[in-house]
Protein backbone atom coordinates (compact mmCIF):
# COMPACT_ATOMS: atom_id res chain seq x y z
CA UNK A 1 0.00 0.00 0.00
CA UNK A 2 1.60 3.51 -0.99
CA UNK A 3 1.71 6.28 1.56
CA UNK A 4 -1.57 8.29 -0.30
CA UNK A 5 -3.25 5.10 0.58
CA UNK A 6 -2.32 4.66 4.32
CA UNK A 7 -3.52 8.74 4.61
CA UNK A 8 -6.89 7.63 3.38
CA UNK A 9 -7.25 5.98 6.32
CA UNK A 10 -8.75 7.47 9.82
CA UNK A 11 -8.51 6.35 13.34
CA UNK A 12 -12.14 4.97 12.93
CA UNK A 13 -10.95 2.27 10.62
CA UNK A 14 -8.54 0.72 12.28
CA UNK A 15 -10.89 0.59 15.69
CA UNK A 16 -12.93 -2.70 15.25
CA UNK A 17 -15.24 -2.83 17.76
CA UNK A 18 -17.88 -0.69 19.40
CA UNK A 19 -18.19 1.30 22.95
CA UNK A 20 -20.67 -1.42 24.50
CA UNK A 21 -18.27 -4.19 23.80
CA UNK A 22 -15.49 -2.71 25.26
CA UNK A 23 -17.25 -1.14 28.67
CA UNK A 24 -18.65 -5.02 28.96
CA UNK A 25 -15.22 -6.43 29.29
CA UNK A 26 -15.02 -4.85 32.45
CA UNK A 27 -18.03 -5.74 33.87
CA UNK A 28 -16.92 -9.48 32.34
CA UNK A 29 -13.64 -9.62 33.75
CA UNK A 30 -15.08 -8.13 37.43
CA UNK A 31 -17.37 -10.97 37.42
CA UNK A 32 -15.76 -13.69 36.13
CA UNK A 33 -12.41 -13.65 38.29
CA UNK A 34 -14.63 -12.73 41.39
CA UNK A 35 -14.55 -12.83 44.49
CA UNK A 36 -10.21 -11.82 43.39
CA UNK A 37 -11.26 -8.51 42.00
CA UNK A 38 -11.43 -8.21 46.10
CA UNK A 39 -8.10 -8.88 46.55
CA UNK A 40 -7.10 -6.42 43.52
CA UNK A 41 -8.59 -4.01 46.09
CA UNK A 42 -7.13 -4.70 48.90
CA UNK A 43 -3.64 -4.62 47.01
CA UNK A 44 -4.16 -1.43 45.61
CA UNK A 45 -4.76 0.21 49.60
CA UNK A 46 -1.51 -2.06 50.31
CA UNK A 47 1.10 -0.31 48.04
CA UNK A 48 0.90 3.26 49.66
CA UNK A 49 0.92 1.67 52.99
CA UNK A 50 3.86 -0.71 52.60
CA UNK A 51 5.83 2.47 50.44
CA UNK A 52 5.28 4.09 54.00
CA UNK A 53 7.57 1.83 55.76
CA UNK A 54 11.22 2.98 56.14
CA UNK A 55 12.15 -0.99 56.21
CA UNK A 56 13.36 -2.35 52.79
CA UNK A 57 11.77 -5.20 52.51
CA UNK A 58 7.98 -4.07 52.86
CA UNK A 59 8.87 -1.60 50.06
CA UNK A 60 9.89 -4.18 48.49
CA UNK A 61 6.74 -6.40 48.88
CA UNK A 62 5.43 -3.13 47.73
CA UNK A 63 6.80 -2.92 44.65
CA UNK A 64 6.19 -6.93 43.93
CA UNK A 65 2.63 -6.33 44.27
CA UNK A 66 2.53 -3.25 41.65
CA UNK A 67 4.96 -6.05 39.32
CA UNK A 68 2.10 -8.09 39.80
CA UNK A 69 -0.80 -5.90 38.77
CA UNK A 70 1.21 -4.77 35.30
CA UNK A 71 1.39 -8.81 34.86
CA UNK A 72 -2.39 -9.56 36.12
CA UNK A 73 -3.87 -6.43 33.96
CA UNK A 74 -1.41 -7.42 30.88
CA UNK A 75 -2.14 -10.78 30.93
CA UNK A 76 -5.78 -10.92 31.80
CA UNK A 77 -7.28 -7.69 30.40
CA UNK A 78 -5.39 -7.46 27.43
CA UNK A 79 -4.49 -10.63 26.57
CA UNK A 80 -7.46 -12.50 27.68
CA UNK A 81 -10.45 -9.82 27.28
CA UNK A 82 -9.09 -7.03 24.98
CA UNK A 83 -6.92 -8.96 22.81
CA UNK A 84 -9.38 -11.45 20.92
CA UNK A 85 -11.59 -8.27 19.38
CA UNK A 86 -8.38 -6.15 18.92
CA UNK A 87 -5.15 -7.60 18.05
CA UNK A 88 -2.83 -4.70 18.75
CA UNK A 89 -4.04 -5.02 22.64
CA UNK A 90 -2.60 -8.70 22.62
CA UNK A 91 0.36 -7.33 22.03
CA UNK A 92 0.76 -4.28 24.64
CA UNK A 93 -0.67 -7.51 26.83
CA UNK A 94 2.83 -9.00 26.33
CA UNK A 95 4.61 -5.75 26.87
CA UNK A 96 2.69 -5.47 30.10
CA UNK A 97 3.62 -8.42 31.38
CA UNK A 98 7.18 -7.82 30.18
CA UNK A 99 6.88 -4.60 32.32
CA UNK A 100 5.53 -6.60 35.77
CA UNK A 101 8.50 -9.31 34.99
CA UNK A 102 11.30 -6.71 35.27
CA UNK A 103 9.81 -4.29 37.90
CA UNK A 104 9.65 -7.74 39.82
CA UNK A 105 13.35 -8.15 38.86
CA UNK A 106 14.37 -5.04 40.77
CA UNK A 107 12.46 -5.48 43.41
CA UNK A 108 14.49 -8.58 44.00
CA UNK A 109 17.74 -7.09 43.32
CA UNK A 110 17.14 -4.16 45.95
CA UNK A 111 14.21 -1.78 47.91
CA UNK A 112 13.06 0.96 46.34
CA UNK A 113 14.47 4.09 47.49
CA UNK A 114 12.57 5.94 50.20
CA UNK A 115 10.38 9.35 49.53
CA UNK A 116 11.27 9.92 53.52
CA UNK A 117 9.22 13.49 54.11
CA UNK A 118 7.25 12.67 50.69
CA UNK A 119 6.16 9.53 51.28
CA UNK A 120 2.36 11.02 53.05
CA UNK A 121 2.26 12.81 49.87
CA UNK A 122 2.56 9.73 47.23
CA UNK A 123 0.24 7.58 49.76
CA UNK A 124 -2.54 9.91 49.93
CA UNK A 125 -2.13 10.48 45.89
CA UNK A 126 -2.16 6.66 45.22
CA UNK A 127 -5.37 6.20 47.22
CA UNK A 128 -7.18 8.94 45.34
CA UNK A 129 -5.52 7.32 41.65
CA UNK A 130 -6.98 3.87 43.05
CA UNK A 131 -10.15 4.69 44.27
CA UNK A 132 -11.01 7.67 41.73
CA UNK A 133 -9.66 6.24 38.52
CA UNK A 134 -11.77 2.91 38.25
CA UNK A 135 -15.21 4.91 38.06
CA UNK A 136 -14.23 6.39 34.71
CA UNK A 137 -15.58 3.55 33.11
CA UNK A 138 -18.65 3.27 35.44
CA UNK A 139 -19.49 7.01 34.14
CA UNK A 140 -18.76 6.04 30.58
CA UNK A 141 -21.47 2.79 30.81
CA UNK A 142 -23.51 3.70 33.56
CA UNK A 143 -22.73 0.24 34.87
CA UNK A 144 -20.96 0.16 38.84
CA UNK A 145 -20.02 -3.36 37.65
CA UNK A 146 -17.68 -1.99 34.96
CA UNK A 147 -14.87 -0.51 37.68
CA UNK A 148 -11.81 0.02 36.09
CA UNK A 149 -9.91 -1.61 39.17
CA UNK A 150 -6.02 -1.40 39.98
CA UNK A 151 -4.67 -4.88 39.03
CA UNK A 152 -7.06 -5.87 36.36
CA UNK A 153 -7.88 -2.82 34.15
CA UNK A 154 -4.41 -1.35 32.59
CA UNK A 155 -5.63 2.09 31.82
CA UNK A 156 -6.28 2.12 36.15
CA UNK A 157 -2.54 -0.21 36.48
CA UNK A 158 -0.50 1.86 34.48
CA UNK A 159 -1.81 5.53 35.98
CA UNK A 160 -1.24 4.61 39.63
CA UNK A 161 2.50 2.79 39.00
CA UNK A 162 3.44 6.23 37.51
CA UNK A 163 3.98 7.48 41.31
CA UNK A 164 6.45 5.22 41.71
CA UNK A 165 8.64 6.32 39.00
CA UNK A 166 10.99 7.97 41.09
CA UNK A 167 11.68 5.37 43.37
CA UNK A 168 13.37 3.42 40.97
CA UNK A 169 17.22 3.20 40.15
CA UNK A 170 18.68 5.20 37.10
CA UNK A 171 18.13 4.44 33.52
CA UNK A 172 15.12 1.73 34.94
CA UNK A 173 12.81 5.11 35.59
CA UNK A 174 13.43 6.44 31.25
CA UNK A 175 12.63 2.15 30.64
CA UNK A 176 9.82 2.57 32.86
CA UNK A 177 8.08 5.19 31.29
CA UNK A 178 8.07 3.95 27.84
CA UNK A 179 5.26 1.40 28.05
CA UNK A 180 2.61 3.45 29.83
CA UNK A 181 3.12 6.45 27.51
CA UNK A 182 2.78 4.10 24.42
CA UNK A 183 0.03 2.50 26.02
CA UNK A 184 -1.80 6.38 26.82
CA UNK A 185 -1.39 6.93 23.33
CA UNK A 186 -2.86 3.90 21.75
CA UNK A 187 -5.80 4.40 24.25
CA UNK A 188 -6.16 7.95 24.26
CA UNK A 189 -6.19 7.58 20.30
CA UNK A 190 -8.91 4.34 20.94
CA UNK A 191 -11.36 6.73 23.27
CA UNK A 192 -11.69 9.28 21.10
CA UNK A 193 -12.58 7.35 18.20
CA UNK A 194 -14.96 5.30 20.23
CA UNK A 195 -16.08 9.28 21.57
CA UNK A 196 -15.85 7.21 25.37
CA UNK A 197 -15.22 11.18 26.82
CA UNK A 198 -15.18 10.27 30.15
CA UNK A 199 -12.12 7.48 29.36
CA UNK A 200 -9.65 10.03 27.90
CA UNK A 201 -9.22 10.72 32.09
CA UNK A 202 -7.36 7.49 32.09
CA UNK A 203 -4.44 8.53 29.85
CA UNK A 204 -4.29 12.39 30.90
CA UNK A 205 -4.12 10.64 34.48
CA UNK A 206 -0.98 8.47 33.32
CA UNK A 207 0.60 12.03 32.27
CA UNK A 208 -0.36 14.12 35.65
CA UNK A 209 0.59 10.73 37.58
CA UNK A 210 4.19 11.05 35.56
CA UNK A 211 4.66 14.62 36.06
CA UNK A 212 3.70 13.83 40.19
CA UNK A 213 5.65 10.80 40.34
CA UNK A 214 8.99 12.55 39.20
CA UNK A 215 7.83 15.62 41.36
CA UNK A 216 8.11 12.98 44.46
CA UNK A 217 11.26 11.61 43.25
CA UNK A 218 13.77 11.07 46.19
CA UNK A 219 16.42 13.63 45.14
CA UNK A 220 13.82 16.50 44.91
CA UNK A 221 12.65 15.87 47.76
CA UNK A 222 15.78 15.19 50.05
CA UNK A 223 16.78 18.92 47.83
CA UNK A 224 17.65 21.40 50.07
CA UNK A 225 15.09 24.51 50.17
CA UNK B 1 -23.50 -32.39 -5.00
CA UNK B 2 -22.97 -29.77 -2.28
CA UNK B 3 -23.46 -26.99 -4.64
CA UNK B 4 -26.26 -28.04 -6.28
CA UNK B 5 -27.76 -29.14 -2.47
CA UNK B 6 -27.13 -25.40 -1.63
CA UNK B 7 -28.40 -24.05 -4.32
CA UNK B 8 -31.44 -25.62 -4.23
CA UNK B 9 -31.82 -24.95 -0.42
CA UNK B 10 -31.29 -20.97 -1.58
CA UNK B 11 -33.94 -21.06 -4.56
CA UNK B 12 -36.43 -23.20 -2.19
CA UNK B 13 -35.53 -20.45 0.72
CA UNK B 14 -36.58 -17.66 -1.72
CA UNK B 15 -39.35 -19.33 -3.26
CA UNK B 16 -40.67 -20.34 0.56
CA UNK B 17 -40.28 -16.60 1.65
CA UNK B 18 -42.51 -15.01 -1.09
CA UNK B 19 -44.84 -17.12 -0.06
CA UNK B 20 -44.60 -16.50 3.82
CA UNK B 21 -43.50 -12.74 3.01
CA UNK B 22 -46.85 -11.20 4.45
CA UNK B 23 -46.67 -13.30 7.85
CA UNK B 24 -42.93 -12.50 8.44
CA UNK B 25 -42.73 -9.29 6.98
CA UNK B 26 -45.24 -6.56 9.30
CA UNK B 27 -43.04 -3.81 8.16
CA UNK B 28 -44.77 -0.65 7.27
CA UNK B 29 -43.40 -0.64 3.87
CA UNK B 30 -44.39 -3.97 2.78
CA UNK B 31 -47.74 -4.47 0.53
CA UNK B 32 -49.21 -8.20 1.60
CA UNK B 33 -48.16 -9.36 -1.50
CA UNK B 34 -44.92 -8.15 -1.67
CA UNK B 35 -41.92 -10.85 -2.21
CA UNK B 36 -38.17 -10.79 -1.46
CA UNK B 37 -36.65 -8.10 -3.95
CA UNK B 38 -33.55 -10.88 -5.32
CA UNK B 39 -30.51 -9.80 -8.63
CA UNK B 40 -29.24 -12.48 -10.08
CA UNK B 41 -25.50 -12.79 -10.25
CA UNK B 42 -24.57 -12.03 -13.64
CA UNK B 43 -23.67 -14.98 -16.15
CA UNK B 44 -25.41 -17.18 -13.66
CA UNK B 45 -29.06 -18.48 -12.84
CA UNK B 46 -29.06 -18.22 -9.41
CA UNK B 47 -30.66 -14.56 -7.44
CA UNK B 48 -29.43 -13.30 -4.24
CA UNK B 49 -31.65 -11.07 -1.81
CA UNK B 50 -30.63 -7.46 -2.16
CA UNK B 51 -29.91 -7.22 1.04
CA UNK B 52 -26.94 -8.93 3.45
CA UNK B 53 -25.56 -8.25 6.02
CA UNK B 54 -22.27 -7.23 7.05
CA UNK B 55 -19.60 -7.71 10.53
CA UNK B 56 -17.86 -5.07 10.88
CA UNK B 57 -17.67 -3.94 14.10
CA UNK B 58 -20.86 -5.28 15.07
CA UNK B 59 -20.28 -8.92 15.12
CA UNK B 60 -16.51 -8.40 16.84
CA UNK B 61 -17.78 -9.56 20.29
CA UNK B 62 -14.88 -11.51 21.58
CA UNK B 63 -16.52 -13.72 24.12
CA UNK B 64 -19.08 -12.45 25.12
CA UNK B 65 -21.76 -14.75 25.63
CA UNK B 66 -24.33 -12.32 26.70
CA UNK B 67 -23.56 -10.47 22.90
CA UNK B 68 -23.28 -13.32 21.42
CA UNK B 69 -26.73 -14.78 21.86
CA UNK B 70 -27.93 -10.81 20.73
CA UNK B 71 -26.01 -11.23 17.76
CA UNK B 72 -27.46 -14.42 17.46
CA UNK B 73 -31.18 -13.03 17.73
CA UNK B 74 -30.11 -10.38 15.00
CA UNK B 75 -28.73 -12.86 12.62
CA UNK B 76 -32.13 -15.11 13.27
CA UNK B 77 -33.99 -11.54 12.34
CA UNK B 78 -31.99 -11.66 9.26
CA UNK B 79 -32.55 -15.30 8.31
CA UNK B 80 -36.22 -14.89 9.30
CA UNK B 81 -36.97 -12.03 7.15
CA UNK B 82 -35.00 -13.26 4.10
CA UNK B 83 -31.22 -12.68 4.28
CA UNK B 84 -28.71 -15.01 3.08
CA UNK B 85 -25.75 -12.89 2.14
CA UNK B 86 -23.31 -12.45 5.29
CA UNK B 87 -20.12 -10.58 4.58
CA UNK B 88 -16.72 -10.79 6.82
CA UNK B 89 -12.99 -10.66 6.83
CA UNK B 90 -10.58 -12.61 9.17
CA UNK B 91 -9.57 -8.66 9.68
CA UNK B 92 -12.43 -7.90 11.87
CA UNK B 93 -11.49 -9.37 15.01
CA UNK B 94 -13.75 -12.37 16.64
CA UNK B 95 -16.22 -11.47 14.46
CA UNK B 96 -15.95 -14.59 11.80
CA UNK B 97 -16.65 -16.71 15.15
CA UNK B 98 -19.23 -14.97 16.69
CA UNK B 99 -20.82 -15.79 13.03
CA UNK B 100 -19.55 -19.30 13.02
CA UNK B 101 -21.18 -20.14 16.42
CA UNK B 102 -24.67 -18.27 15.51
CA UNK B 103 -25.13 -20.33 12.64
CA UNK B 104 -24.39 -23.33 14.72
CA UNK B 105 -26.87 -22.30 17.01
CA UNK B 106 -29.38 -21.44 14.49
CA UNK B 107 -28.48 -24.92 12.27
CA UNK B 108 -28.35 -21.91 9.46
CA UNK B 109 -25.21 -23.22 8.15
CA UNK B 110 -26.76 -24.14 4.73
CA UNK B 111 -29.20 -21.02 4.45
CA UNK B 112 -26.17 -18.60 4.34
CA UNK B 113 -24.58 -17.18 1.27
CA UNK B 114 -20.87 -17.02 3.07
CA UNK B 115 -18.76 -14.39 1.71
CA UNK B 116 -15.57 -13.74 3.17
CA UNK B 117 -12.00 -12.23 2.40
CA UNK B 118 -8.20 -13.02 1.84
CA UNK B 119 -6.80 -10.63 4.17
CA UNK B 120 -3.07 -11.51 4.30
CA UNK B 121 -0.14 -9.61 2.65
CA UNK B 122 1.78 -13.67 2.03
CA UNK B 123 0.34 -14.36 -1.27
CA UNK B 124 1.09 -18.03 -1.14
CA UNK B 125 -1.21 -18.13 1.77
CA UNK B 126 -4.57 -17.93 0.12
CA UNK B 127 -5.94 -21.42 0.76
CA UNK B 128 -4.65 -21.38 4.43
CA UNK B 129 -6.59 -18.43 5.09
CA UNK B 130 -9.35 -19.90 4.05
CA UNK B 131 -9.02 -22.99 5.78
CA UNK B 132 -8.80 -20.47 8.60
CA UNK B 133 -11.79 -18.80 8.25
CA UNK B 134 -14.07 -22.13 7.42
CA UNK B 135 -13.24 -23.48 10.75
CA UNK B 136 -14.48 -20.38 12.21
CA UNK B 137 -17.79 -19.93 10.12
CA UNK B 138 -18.45 -23.54 10.69
CA UNK B 139 -19.16 -24.21 6.97
CA UNK B 140 -18.27 -26.43 4.76
CA UNK B 141 -17.48 -24.14 1.97
CA UNK B 142 -17.55 -20.32 1.22
CA UNK B 143 -19.86 -19.14 -1.44
CA UNK B 144 -17.55 -15.93 -1.87
CA UNK B 145 -14.30 -15.22 -1.00
CA UNK B 146 -12.77 -12.29 -1.79
CA UNK B 147 -9.11 -10.47 -1.78
CA UNK B 148 -9.60 -7.53 0.90
CA UNK B 149 -9.00 -3.96 -0.37
CA UNK B 150 -6.76 -5.28 -3.09
CA UNK B 151 -3.92 -6.70 -0.36
CA UNK B 152 -1.35 -9.03 -2.17
CA UNK B 153 -4.38 -9.55 -5.13
CA UNK B 154 -2.33 -10.57 -7.80
CA UNK B 155 -1.13 -13.85 -5.68
CA UNK B 156 -4.42 -14.67 -3.89
CA UNK B 157 -6.67 -14.00 -7.51
CA UNK B 158 -4.33 -16.62 -8.66
CA UNK B 159 -4.80 -18.81 -6.11
CA UNK B 160 -8.52 -18.21 -5.70
CA UNK B 161 -9.03 -18.83 -9.64
CA UNK B 162 -7.24 -22.36 -8.84
CA UNK B 163 -9.36 -22.91 -5.87
CA UNK B 164 -12.89 -21.94 -7.94
CA UNK B 165 -11.38 -24.64 -11.05
CA UNK B 166 -11.18 -27.21 -8.00
CA UNK B 167 -14.92 -26.49 -6.41
CA UNK B 168 -13.13 -25.47 -3.11
CA UNK B 169 -15.57 -21.70 -3.74
CA UNK B 170 -18.45 -20.71 -6.17
CA UNK B 171 -17.56 -17.35 -6.78
CA UNK B 172 -14.15 -14.68 -6.31
CA UNK B 173 -13.55 -11.63 -6.04
CA UNK B 174 -11.90 -7.87 -5.03
CA UNK B 175 -13.07 -5.27 -2.43
CA UNK B 176 -12.12 -1.80 -1.56
CA UNK B 177 -13.86 0.60 0.75
CA UNK B 178 -14.08 4.83 1.32
CA UNK B 179 -13.43 4.84 -2.54
CA UNK B 180 -9.85 4.04 -1.80
CA UNK B 181 -7.61 3.31 -5.42
CA UNK B 182 -10.65 2.75 -7.98
CA UNK B 183 -8.32 3.15 -10.47
CA UNK B 184 -6.19 0.36 -9.59
CA UNK B 185 -9.68 -1.69 -8.88
CA UNK B 186 -11.26 -0.60 -12.41
CA UNK B 187 -8.06 -2.24 -13.68
CA UNK B 188 -8.26 -4.94 -12.41
CA UNK B 189 -12.01 -5.66 -13.15
CA UNK B 190 -11.33 -4.73 -17.01
CA UNK B 191 -8.64 -7.28 -16.90
CA UNK B 192 -9.45 -10.40 -14.38
CA UNK B 193 -11.80 -12.86 -14.48
CA UNK B 194 -13.77 -12.07 -11.03
CA UNK B 195 -17.62 -12.40 -10.08
CA UNK B 196 -17.79 -10.12 -7.90
CA UNK B 197 -16.65 -6.72 -6.24
CA UNK B 198 -17.25 -4.91 -3.43
CA UNK B 199 -17.09 -1.14 -2.90
CA UNK B 200 -18.77 1.65 -0.66
CA UNK B 201 -21.67 3.55 -2.44
CA UNK B 202 -24.20 5.78 -0.76
CA UNK B 203 -26.67 8.31 -1.56
CA UNK B 204 -23.81 10.71 -0.49
CA UNK B 205 -20.28 8.95 -1.32
CA UNK B 206 -21.42 8.48 -5.41
CA UNK B 207 -17.89 8.22 -6.62
CA UNK B 208 -18.66 4.53 -7.77
CA UNK B 209 -21.40 5.72 -10.07
CA UNK B 210 -18.99 7.32 -12.90
CA UNK B 211 -16.59 4.49 -13.30
CA UNK B 212 -16.93 1.36 -11.08
CA UNK B 213 -21.26 0.60 -11.06
CA UNK B 214 -21.10 1.10 -15.27
CA UNK B 215 -18.07 -1.04 -15.49
CA UNK B 216 -19.04 -3.89 -13.38
CA UNK B 217 -22.59 -4.07 -16.10
CA UNK B 218 -19.77 -3.54 -18.87
CA UNK B 219 -18.31 -6.87 -17.50
CA UNK B 220 -20.85 -8.96 -15.65
CA UNK B 221 -19.64 -8.94 -12.27
CA UNK B 222 -21.95 -8.95 -9.31
CA UNK B 223 -21.63 -5.80 -7.03
CA UNK B 224 -21.89 -6.03 -3.10
CA UNK B 225 -22.05 -2.78 -1.66
CA UNK B 226 -20.54 -1.79 1.83
CA UNK B 227 -20.68 1.25 4.23
CA UNK B 228 -24.37 2.02 2.98
CA UNK B 229 -25.37 3.72 6.16
CA UNK B 230 -21.85 5.63 5.53
CA UNK B 231 -20.63 3.88 8.97
CA UNK B 232 -24.01 5.02 10.53
CA UNK B 233 -23.19 8.64 9.76
CA UNK B 234 -26.44 8.93 7.65
CA UNK B 235 -28.53 8.16 10.88
CA UNK B 236 -26.38 11.01 12.70
CA UNK B 237 -27.12 13.73 10.00
CA UNK B 238 -30.51 12.95 8.26
CA UNK B 239 -32.30 10.93 10.64
CA UNK B 240 -34.19 13.72 12.60
CA UNK B 241 -35.11 15.80 9.57
CA UNK B 242 -38.32 14.18 7.83
CA UNK B 243 -38.40 11.85 4.94
CA UNK B 244 -39.50 13.74 1.60
CA UNK B 245 -43.74 13.93 1.04
CA UNK B 246 -42.87 11.46 -1.92
CA UNK B 247 -41.10 9.28 0.32
CA UNK B 248 -44.37 6.93 0.31
CA UNK B 249 -43.88 6.79 -3.82
CA UNK B 250 -40.70 5.62 -3.86
CA UNK B 251 -41.54 2.37 -1.70
CA UNK B 252 -39.79 4.03 1.44
CA UNK B 253 -41.27 4.40 4.83
CA UNK B 254 -38.32 5.32 7.01
CA UNK B 255 -34.13 6.20 6.70
CA UNK B 256 -32.68 3.15 6.40
CA UNK B 257 -35.14 1.87 3.53
CA UNK B 258 -34.71 5.73 2.26
CA UNK B 259 -30.90 4.94 2.44
CA UNK B 260 -30.43 1.06 1.28
CA UNK B 261 -33.62 1.42 -1.31
CA UNK B 262 -31.45 4.37 -3.15
CA UNK B 263 -28.27 2.13 -3.12
CA UNK B 264 -30.24 -1.18 -4.70
CA UNK B 265 -31.94 0.15 -7.00
CA UNK B 266 -28.88 1.15 -9.58
CA UNK B 267 -29.14 -1.33 -11.92
CA UNK B 268 -25.46 -2.57 -11.40
CA UNK B 269 -25.94 -3.34 -7.66
CA UNK B 270 -26.24 -6.89 -6.22
CA UNK B 271 -26.83 -6.64 -3.04
CA UNK B 272 -25.54 -4.20 0.02
CA UNK B 273 -24.61 -5.30 3.29
CA UNK B 274 -25.72 -2.64 6.57
CA UNK B 275 -24.22 -4.07 9.78
CA UNK B 276 -26.39 -3.40 13.01
CA UNK B 277 -26.14 -4.43 16.58
CA UNK B 278 -29.83 -4.36 17.20
CA UNK B 279 -33.17 -6.20 16.07
CA UNK B 280 -35.21 -3.69 15.53
CA UNK B 281 -32.20 -1.93 13.00
CA UNK B 282 -32.34 -5.31 11.22
CA UNK B 283 -35.95 -4.91 11.05
CA UNK B 284 -35.77 -1.94 9.49
CA UNK B 285 -32.89 -2.65 7.40
CA UNK B 286 -34.51 -5.63 5.79
CA UNK B 287 -37.70 -3.08 5.53
CA UNK B 288 -35.80 -2.52 1.66
CA UNK B 289 -35.70 -5.77 0.71
CA UNK B 290 -39.86 -5.35 -0.27
CA UNK B 291 -42.24 -3.24 -1.80
CA UNK B 292 -41.55 -0.64 -4.43
CA UNK B 293 -38.08 0.79 -5.69
CA UNK B 294 -37.20 4.40 -6.76
CA UNK B 295 -37.38 4.45 -10.16
CA UNK B 296 -34.34 6.54 -11.81
CA UNK B 297 -36.04 10.14 -11.46
CA UNK B 298 -36.70 9.49 -7.90
CA UNK B 299 -33.55 8.41 -7.53
CA UNK B 300 -31.88 11.58 -8.68
CA UNK B 301 -34.41 13.47 -6.43
CA UNK B 302 -33.38 11.73 -3.37
CA UNK B 303 -30.10 12.35 -3.77
CA UNK B 304 -31.08 15.95 -4.14
CA UNK B 305 -32.80 15.90 -1.26
CA UNK B 306 -30.76 14.50 0.97
CA UNK B 307 -27.96 17.30 -0.70
CA UNK B 308 -30.33 19.92 0.40
CA UNK B 309 -30.64 18.96 4.11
Amino acid sequence: MSGADWLSYSLQDFVMFGPQVFLRLFVRINQDFWPWPLLAVLASFAVPLLLLDNRPATRRIALGLIAAAWMTSGYGFLVGYFGPINWPAAGFGWAFVAQGVVLGLIALAGAPRSLQARNRVLAVVWALAVVGLPWLTVAESGNWRALALFGLAPGSTAAASMLIVGLLPGIWRWLYLALPLAWGLFSAATFWTLQTWWLLGLPVATLILVGLGFWLSPSRAQSPG
Amino acid sequence: MALDRRRFLMGAGLAGLALRAPLLFAGPSSGPESSAITRKIPGTDEAIPAIGMGTWITFNVGGDAALIGQRTEVLKTFFELGGTVVDGSPMYGSASDVVGEALVSLNARDRVFAATKIWTSDESATQQEAERSLKRWNVDQFDLLQVHNLRGWQGHLESLRAMKQNGEVRYIGITTSHGRRHREFAQIMEREPIDFVQLTYNVLDREAETRLLPLAREKGIAVIVNRPFQGGSLFRRFQSRPLPVWAGEAGVSNWAEFFLKYIISHPAVTCAIPATTKVEHMKENMGALYGELPDPEQRRRMADYVRSL
